[in-house]
């Protein structure tokens, strides 16, 4: 375990000394001091963050695979990978070490906006029931946001292709599943029961009701399980793939 | 003698795909030896020692390290061996006692031990002026020492070197070689290099591989001999008697002339190339009362055998 503690802490403090991680915090930032400024820190409005939650999710469907293309493309790329594999480690240490250390990166990057929440509790009186709410439903998918990114980091020794499938992957499950559910709603007949359990699939694999969820104020634990078991499926399957090279 | 070896390879084999890089190579190294593992390129020295370190499974085979199979007990093979591969992959934004240090901690050294040992390896390394210094800006020559000083961090019992003074300037080469030479002894190493000069100067035994198997085993000196092509003699005295004597010793195929000017004649001695003979051929001289006036054996050189024993052309015919 201490294993893990030593190789997130490397990963973290690499994501900083790195451009990279300063692009990502730097759109983060701007995108949501953008939405702070123009939609909700204005006079008059109540003082509701919810629209930044529920455009967060779509900004992050572009920022984390920026984030995450690195962390094993990189090692393959650079051959670093041969130091990391003979290293007394197990490739579960390795995989958990790279997941927490961009997880961390992705809590900080969040936990950034928190000054918003500050501002707005001097001049209004904000909702701190819906912003915590909120704030966890950012984290957890964040979680499953960085467990899909290292997944395809895994794959290729291309950082861009990763990034590139990462961000397709979790387009996917953001936007299209959404829209493919209702799509079902409206052009499909209801009265189907299959249908209708299609429907219902769809739209619960889609990553945006169960952030809605969290915007709105709701912690269900079912949106909860969604995103926990989805990170625990995308970080086996990242395991799978480390043990699979080493059989190249 | 009674120690079991400290590395021990059989039939190991690796399939890349069709492709067979390693093909059923065994061998053995006792402990505390240097052994230059030597070969062309794509013979399948990086693959074999890949496999000894646990970067990839066999195909098939076993290869036991400092007393572990390196399939079944991968985790236990890895805490022994120190490794430095051949681009020397270091993380380049660290520092160079981040870097140890952090390389230490993976190891499971507690704080105390890792300040102790990282001091004495980059004093040994001499790395010791640089260990600040953000390892992207250091030359190549500085970065293989981080490496080396990583490999013997934890003093493991085998080291695996893979071309460790390329890219270095001479006298750095020259203190790299010293360096691994005296770490003979206290470790096992297993020295992958294409320089000859070096295997020469530094190994106690070498392994030929080519096309994936091994094609040689032996002392440089061993090996050396077997490249010698004749022994030049050069004495003073009858020639058709010294002749036929040097003609008489054991393991002699033939004795040729070369010019004999004012009663010294120059012999070329063809055969068995071997120490004793060049030894015996002195004796001989001396006994017979002749005047020795210079014994050499020709051709005999570790190039001149690695050449011959890695031609194609010669392993079709073999």
């Amino acid at each position: 375990m201490t294993n893990v503690a030593t190789l997130a802490k490397r990963e973290l403090s690499a994501l900083f000394l790195s451009p990279i991680g300063h692009i990502v915090l730097t759109i983060y930032l701007g995108f949501m001091g953008f939405l702070f400024t123009i939609y909700v820190f204005v006079p008059g409005q109540t003082a509701d963050m919810r629209i930044m939650f529920s455009v967060a999710h779509l900004a992050l469907i572009f920022i984390v695979p920026l984030m995450t293309m690195g962390l094993l493309a990189d090692e393959y790329n650079s051959g670093r990978i041969e130091m990391l594999r003979t290293s007394p480690v197990t490739e579960a240490e390795i995989l958990l070490g790279k997941f927490l250390g961009a997880f961390g990166f992705y809590v900080i990057l969040v936990a950034s906006t928190l000054v918003y929440v500050a501002l707005l509790s001097i001049y209004g009186k904000p909702d701190f029931g819906s912003v915590y709410a909120g704030y966890i439903g950012l984290i957890l998918m964040g979680a499953l946001f960085v467990s899909v990114g290292l997944f395809f980091s895994a794959c290729t020794r291309y950082q861009i292709v990763a990034a590139m499938s990462s961000m397709i992957t979790l387009a996917l499950l953001g936007i299209l599943l959404e829209l493919a559910s209702r799509y079902f709603a409206v052009f499909v007949s209801v009265a189907n029961p299959f249908m209708r359990f299609v429907r219902e699939a769809l739209r619960y694999m889609a990553v945006t009701p169960h952030m809605e969820d969290f915007a709105k104020g709701i912690v269900d634990t079912r949106d909860v399980a969604y995103f926990g078991t989805g990170t625990l499926f995308f970080l086996l399957l990242t395991y799978l793939i480390l043990e699979s090279r080493k059989w190249r | 003698m009674s120690e079991p070896a400290e590395i021990v390879v059989e039939h190991l084999s690796k399939w890349y795909g069709n492709l067979r890089a390693v093909d059923d190579i065994s061998f053995t190294v006792p402990k505390g030896a240097i052994i230059g593992f030597l070969g062309p390129n794509g013979a399948g020295k990086t693959t074999t020692i890949r496999m000894l370190t646990c970067f990839m499974a066999p195909t098939s085979g076993k290869a036991v390290v400092a007393g572990h199979d390196v399939f079944f007990e991968s985790l236990k093979v890895r805490e022994n061996i120190g490794y430095l591969p051949e681009n020397t992959p270091l993380y380049t934004e660290m520092r160079v006692n981040e870097y140890l240090d952090f390389r230490g901690k993976l190891r499971g050294m507690d704080r105390k031990t890792r300040k102790r040992r990282i001091s004495e390896v980059t004093e040994r390394c001499w790395i010791a002026d640089r260990l600040h210094s953000v390892i992207g800006t250091l030359s190549k020559g500085y970065r293989q020492r981080v490496g080396l000083a990583d490999a013997l961090l934890h003093n493991p019992r085998v080291l695996v070197l893979d071309e460790p003074t390329v890219g270095l300037d001479p006298s750095q080469i020259r203190a790299a070689r010293k360096l691994i030479a005296e770490l003979a002894g206290d470790h096992t190493v297993l020295l992958s290099t294409h320089i000859l000069q070096e295997v020469e100067m530094i190994c106690q035994r070498v392994i030929i591989v080519a096309r994936g198997k091994i094609v040689a085993q032996g002392t440089p000196e061993e090996l050396k001999n077997r490249a010698g092509t004749g022994i030049r003699v050069e004495v003073r005295g009858p020639a058709d008697q010294i002749q036929s004597a040097l003609h008489a010793l054991p393991g002699v195929d033939g004795v040729e002339i070369g010019d004999a000017s004012a009663g010294t004649s120059k012999f070329v001695v063809l055969g068995k190339m071997t120490p004793e003979l060049r030894e015996r051929i002195a004796s001989t001289i001396a006994q017979r009362g002749w005047n020795l006036r210079e014994l050499r054996q020709e051709g005999a050189s570790l190039e001149e055998f690695f050449v011959r024993i890695t031609d194609p052309a010669a392993a079709a015919a073999a």
